[in-house]
């Protein structure tokens, strides 16, 4: 349940980012997570609100973009369609190990603050 | 209405800048790191066992042991007269850098040529968390199955070492290793893959100069 752990750090993060803003409250926060990255996003979202609901920020709202592992064929070249979780090792047409690219993120990429708002910057430590 | 922050970091960034320094102190004392990542019961206790006793009196050699619960592998590694740090992560499924770096600190280990970290044994958490190694080595028991490397793509992937173990048991399992050799020949296609036994010594002899080899070219 690693999740719980990033939720934590999720969410340090922002509080980290929001810090010179003065007091105020977070409103929702969005993440990419990547194919690759071995987590899975609804345990994410549950994990998130354990994590802020009992502190200044409960009820802020944690969005997920998905991100997929592109892989691609160096030999023919091109992207290959497939769907989530179906792997493809070697390239349909000419057999060639394909490679691939990103689907190992793990951001945080920005975060709605709503200013002068009952907020935190004392949330839970973890 | 909410103002948005930009904010575009990594959500590891404070394990990875924690791993950064371990890598840092570890290069400035020449020590050689090895993060042990396996599904429970694949052996690497084991494994470390047989490595401690092959390499006796030529390397110096320390492990931090990561589980739920318990000291048993801290103290399995102890009798065989290493320092060894036992870090109890409570349920937590990994190992993170911040962990080992308390724990590194606390434990105060003489200087060792290389660092060995056992982490929780799982396939898939311990993947994400960076400990500042050299290398990660994948475990895969043959009483586990051929299709391991595809059913857990990443690891596997990130694993420069894959390392069979429990080969004294091939007659008595159905284990394909041509499969296996094909899968991570396409998830990792510079990997190495050495298949030991704990028990009967197959391979270890392997193992340990891989280790030796590992260290000489970082110390180069």
């Amino acid at each position: 349940m690693h999740e719980l752990g990033l939720a934590m750090d999720i969410y340090r993060t922002c509080r980290d980012a929001v810090a010179g803003q003065g007091p105020g409250r977070l409103e929702w926060v969005k993440v990419a997570i990547g194919e690759l990255a071995a987590v899975e996003p609804d345990l994410l979202v549950f994990a998130w609100q354990a994590v802020v609901q009992d502190g200044p920020d409960a009820g802020a709202r944690l969005e997920v973009e998905w991100r997929p592992a592109r892989q691609h064929c160096p030999a023919c070249g091109g992207f290959l369609e497939r769907p989530r979780g179906a792997w493809l090792h070697l390239c349909p047409s000419c057999d060639r190990v394909l490679a691939v690219e990103g689907g190992d993120e793990l951001d945080v990429l920005s975060v709605g603050f709503l200013a002068g708002a009952e907020g935190g910057g004392h949330g839970r430590d973890g | 209405m909410a103002e948005t922050v930009d904010v575009r970091q990594r959500i590891l960034a404070a394990n990875e800048a924690a791993a950064a320094e371990l890598r840092g102190a570890f290069a400035a004392q020449g020590t050689l790191v090895v993060n042990l990542i396996s599904s429970p019961g694949s052996g690497k206790t084991t494994l470390l066992e047989r490595t401690i006793s092959h390499l006796a009196g030529r390397l110096r050699l320390a492990a931090v042991e990561g589980d739920i619960a318990t000291e048993r592998d801290a103290e399995r590694l102890r009798r065989l007269g290493i320092p060894a740090r036992q870090i109890l992560t409570g349920g937590a499924c990994h190992l993170d850098a911040r962990q080992v770096r308390s724990a590194l600190a606390e434990a105060a280990f003489p200087a060792v040529d290389v660092l060995f970290i056992e982490n929780v044994g799982n396939l898939i958490c311990p993947t994400s968390y960076d400990l500042g190694e050299d290398f990660k080595v994948a475990l895969l028991s043959v009483a586990e199955g051929a299709d391991k490397p595809f059913k857990y793509p990443a690891i596997f992937a990130r694993a420069e070492v894959t390392v069979i173990t429990k080969a004294d048991l091939l007659p008595h399992v159905e284990f394909d290793l041509e499969a296996v050799r094909a899968q991570l020949a396409t998830l990792c296609p510079r990997g190495e893959l050495l298949i030991t036994s704990s028990r009967s010594g197959e391979g270890i002899e392997a193992w340990c100069s891989l280790v030796q080899r590992r260290l000489a070219a970082k110390r180069a």
